[in-house]
């Protein structure tokens, strides 16, 4: 007997009302969402919005005094295999998109931080693709080196558009590169696409080349950067760290020193990466290092290299498979430092404001581990 | 003894001799099986493979840091040892010991690093959340893990990673695979201090 | 054991079963067979009743020490310091048990929603309090609660001793409207000047009424069940069904995530919040929350927290109400699952009239919500797994309710094999996955 379950019947319910919301009228609809604005302003809550809890982490009040210009929210590193091979990697990246989506108010755009796919198959891009059209607000993509190395970004550009790319938003120069080159170790090997796939997408895997930037996209980079001045704000999104913290697990960039310099001349530089699926935090003179988190598992974090602003996050609990992942924001400062938000999922918020990586670790310090990694 | 008597006897002493017989058919067959297991993986690869049989090693080496096992080549010292059967070494045994234990490990690694040889059904293999074998800390078992109700092994904590984030089926203790999958996540703590019941 | 039962009391069931669908679809619980219980108001057994059948279970045990089999080191864990075990006391805390002197209408004491012949739980969805008044919140057993770390679904109670003073003066339950009041009820009684004395070697004050309430719950341990026997080396204590139910309790079904069972914590909860998605079926989490943290700044105290989780809909935030975590919103605490069989219905707001459905929402994952926890994952048990690890929870009953147990287990039978509403097999074998419909395929 085919019944309908209680789950259905709400699914139902709240299928229709999102339809219904999709027919309001445009002044009707902008009546709404500036009630809702309007009560969250009068409650003088503070970012990171759909509500304020009284036990948020510390950064997030400290920041409460300088409030910010904008915010954009983010998921990364999905890997995901095509449904019928596994449902929890492609229910996580569905739950980060219905977070994202339940942001009231919208951010202004959502950024994904790369390795939508993970062994990139046309099938796990494609479903990826599917599942990140409901995003609500403007999505922005990144290639990770899950999504390139099966056939170097053939599907990704089809997909997606060009791998590198800059925009500028509300006085920010965003500026997106594709920093997962590596050097030829393929052809030599006599490797075919997909070895080559599998060894790129061992994390712990020694045949396959440091990450880079590369000449061409340095160069393209200088250029990008030509015409702005030094006081521009300006956030680079990388997948790999654009720094040196651990060659054996790729959480490097081989050209780290010479991007670095390009970005030298700027005031204040923000650079937010994928690839390390953990609350990571650095400071290299004038550029400030955020970590993404991912949705589908958490790395450990690396025996040796650990920058010394990075307090880690607890160590996940492996009983809960949704335990150190999660999806967040970023609230982005009339300077152009931000104040990055880990909405790991099933635990506090953790913010790491700009007070803490503008004083260098003195202030604004987000809470400790109760648990280290080991 | 009268006739019955032997003849009972006879028969007492007959189905005890074939019970022990079965006992023992059944004790042996048990014995084969994990031996048999053993030809499962790494002799099936060699037979299919018998031009790369040599090269396994190698290439596992290549692609995954592996800890080398302890250096025994002090045993070779020493006026003690020279010329008697027991308590003598040479260079050989040494060289034998460092490979077949090297084959184990390296074996572990060929296994940790795949989904497929762990059984798993999701496409998820250990090096996913445990790159290197970091963070398996083989060093802090036995401890009480409230999750699995009792006290956990490495071997228990291994079989459930095996069972939920892999979804496969759990190892036998005896099976190769487990054995090969202990030595080489123990080879990758080399050196840290044993600290059982640490959380 | 429990099914050999079974089948001979099949008819009667199936037709007690027909007439508790229709009382299913009320608000109201599975009900008791006709005659034999004498009741008193809001459906309660009479107190003389009740405690006949409490002196039939405790027997002659000496409660006044540790239960027996427990370890005595763990069992001082259990008992504050300011308030020893001691026979005067037990009996004092026993009386204030049955004080309905205790509520505004005099109609309404501890043994009304926790009765001890419906396994120290009234057995209804949610709880009926003064004035027929309904709560939001399903009463949990008072069995065994000497071995929990706090009190309250959302755990807003840290003590027994604490716990039991609140329900007397929350509006909806005992409805005193201060302490002084219900001081005052019992204050110029004889006989409980005499028992506070003797007891305490104080006056009547309200304090005291919840350690003396305090000491009467923690005598009422309950852990032999054909499992524990089973566990302590009884190979035949209980059926090849519940092994395997208990095989799959630590495997396939990870039950034993969050509800750890062994010889030293017999209980089966961990003890902490777990939003399993029971209190997302209803409500939109965010702007819940967001009412609640104004309202608990407007008025932080305990009372207020104590009212806005039994009488508004700001209840279904759960530890969220406590904490004000935001990793707490929707989240409960892992109920106790010794004696689970009679203590149905089942999850915070009695939702889940039997331990089928309790099965079914499992298996399915939960409920999707942005809360979820991680741990509720899709299971695709098949049905004989399902009977199987039902059967086990069954056996999870002491052996002095073995009657109840099995009057309960036909029952939830009956029903179950009526009305499955809870059961997605789609969810369950992982066919469609949750926050589908939500977004993309």
């Amino acid at each position: 007997m085919k019944r309908k379950s209680v789950e259905t019947e709400y699914m139902e319910d709240r299928a229709a009302l999102y339809r219904s919301l999709a027919k309001l009228d445009r002044r009707s609809f902008l009546k709404v969402s500036a009630a809702a604005a309007g009560a969250v302003l009068a409650k003088g809550l503070v970012p990171p919005h759909s509500f304020a809890p009284v036990s948020v982490a510390q950064g997030a009040e400290a920041a409460g005094a300088d409030k910010p210009a904008f915010r954009f929210a983010y998921i990364s590193d999905s890997h995901l295999y095509e449904r019928k091979i596994n449902d929890r990697f492609v229910r996580a990246l569905l739950r980060a998109v219905e977070d994202v989506n339940a942001l009231d108010p919208q951010p202004d755009f959502v950024f994904y931080g790369g390795d939508l796919a993970q062994l990139g198959q046309a099938a796990e891009l494609e479903l990826g693709a599917q599942i990140l059209k409901s995003v609500k607000a403007p999505l922005k993509m990144m290639v990770g080196e899950h999504d390139w190395y099966l056939d170097m970004g053939e599907r990704w550009r089809k997909l997606f558009g060009k791998p590198t790319y800059s925009w500028d938003h509300k006085g920010v120069h965003f500026v997106v590169l594709m920093s997962v080159m590596e050097r030829d170790f393929w052809t030599k090997r006599g490797l075919t696409p997909m070895e080559r796939m599998t060894t790129v997408a061992g994390l712990d895997n020694g045949m396959q080349s440091p990450f880079m930037v590369g000449e061409k996209q340095r160069q393209w980079l200088k250029n990008d950067l030509s015409r702005l001045a030094d006081n521009t704000p300006l956030i680079v999104f990388s997948h790999s760290p654009l720094y040196k913290l651990y060659k054996n697990w790729n959480f490097w960039t081989d050209d780290a020193e010479e991007v670095q310099a390009i970005l030298k001349r700027f005031e204040n530089v923000v650079v937010i990466h994928g690839h390390t699926h953990q609350l990571l935090t650095n400071r290299i003179g004038n550029i400030h290092f955020h970590g993404l988190l991912s949705t589908a598992w958490p790395w450990p974090y690396a025996p040796q290299g650990m920058p010394e602003l990075t307090i880690q996050m607890s160590r996940p609990d492996p009983f809960n498979p949704n335990d150190g992942c999660g999806d967040g924001e970023v609230l982005v400062h009339v300077d152009g430092l931000i104040d990055k938000v880990y909405n790991l999922w099933n635990r506090n918020p953790i913010t790491v404001a700009k007070g803490y990586t503008a004083s260098s670790g003195t202030k604004c310090i987000p809470p400790k581990p109760n648990r280290p990694g080991y | 003894m009268s006739p019955d008597a032997r003849k009972a006897l006879v028969v007492l002493v007959s189905v005890l001799i074939a019970v022990g017989i079965w006992g023992c058919a059944e004790q042996v067959e048990t014995d084969q099986a994990p031996k048999a297991l053993v030809q499962t993986h790494m002799a099936q690869w060699q037979r299919k493979n018998p031009d790369r049989a040599a090269q396994w090693i190698k290439e596992e080496k290549a692609r995954h840091k592996i800890r080398p096992p302890a250096d025994n080549r002090h045993l070779l010292t020493g006026d003690q040892g020279k010329g008697h059967v027991y308590g003598s070494y040479t260079e050989r045994d040494i060289l034998m010991w460092a490979r077949e234990t090297e084959k184990l490990v390296v074996e572990g690694s060929r296994i940790f690093h795949s989904a497929k040889l762990l059984g798993g059904t999701v496409g998820v293999s250990c090096d996913m959340c445990h790159p290197d074998a970091a963070n398996t800390h083989p060093e802090t078992y036995p401890k009480f893990q409230a999750q699995m109700g009792r006290v956990a092994l490495l071997r228990d904590m291994v079989n459930w990673c095996i069972e939920h984030p892999v979804r496969g089926k759990g190892l036998a203790a005896d099976d190769p695979r487990m054995r090969a999958l202990e030595a080489y996540i123990t080879a990758q703590r080399k050196g840290t201090p044993l600290e059982y019941g640490k959380h | 054991m429990i099914f050999r039962n079974a089948p001979r009391r099949l008819t009667a069931s199936t037709t007690i079963g027909v007439v508790l669908l229709a009382m299913l679809c009320g608000a109201s619980a599975l009900a008791e067979p006709a005659g034999g219980v004498p009741r008193d108001a809001h459906g309660a057994a009479r107190p003389e009743y009740q405690l006949r059948q409490l002196a039939k279970l405790v027997g002659s045990a000496d409660q006044a020490g540790v239960p027996p089999g427990f370890d005595p080191q763990v069992w001082a864990a259990f008992v504050p310091a300011d308030n020893a075990t001691t026979p005067e006391r037990i009996a004092l805390g026993r009386k204030l048990y049955f004080e309905k002197r205790l509520s505004r209408d005099g109609t309404v004491s501890c043994a009304t929603c926790h009765d001890v012949t419906r396994g120290f739980t009234d057995q209804r969805k949610v709880s009926e309090g003064i004035g027929g008044k309904l709560g939001t919140r399903n009463a949990p057993t008072v069995l065994n609660t000497a071995l929990l770390q706090t009190l309250f679904l959302d755990g807003r109670s840290p003590t027994l001793d604490h716990q039991a003073r609140m329900p007397i003066t929350n509006p909806i339950e005992m409805g005193m409207p201060d302490e002084a009041a219900a001081v005052k009820a019992i204050a110029s009684d004889a006989s409980y000047q005499k028992a506070f004395k003797a007891a305490y070697g104080r006056d009547v004050n309200f304090q005291d009424i919840g350690r003396a309430m305090g000491v009467f719950e923690r005598t009422l341990v309950f852990i032999d069940s054909p499992f524990r026997r089973f566990l302590t080396g009884e190979a035949k204590a209980v059926s090849a069904d519940v092994k395997a139910g208990w095989d799959l309790f630590n495997g396939k079904a990870r039950c034993v995530t969050c509800h750890p069972m062994n010889l030293s914590n017999p209980l089966g909860t961990d003890n902490r919040f777990h939003n399993i998605g029971v209190s997302a079926r209803h409500q939109d989490f965010n702007s819940l929350a967001r009412r609640a943290l104004k309202a608990l700044k407007a008025d932080p105290s305990e009372k207020k927290l104590d009212e806005l989780a039994l009488s508004t809909e700001m209840g279904e935030l759960g530890r969220f109400m406590v904490t004000k975590n935001r990793s707490d919103i929707g989240a409960f605490r892992t109920s106790l699952l010794l004696n689970v069989g009679i203590t149905g219905p089942y999850m915070h707001d009695g939702s889940l009239p039997t331990l089928w459905d309790v099965m079914d929402h499992y298996n399915k994952g939960g409920e999707a919500n942005a809360f979820l926890d991680g741990g509720v994952e899709p299971l695709a048990l098949t049905e004989r797994e399902i009977d199987q690890v039902v059967a086990f929870m069954f056996s999870l009953t002491d052996d002095r309710f073995a009657a109840e147990n099995r009057r309960q287990f036909a029952l939830q039978k009956a029903a179950a094999s009526k009305s499955r509403k809870f059961r997605d097999d789609d969810l369950a074998f992982r066919r469609k996955i949750a926050f589908e419909s939500r977004g993309a395929k």
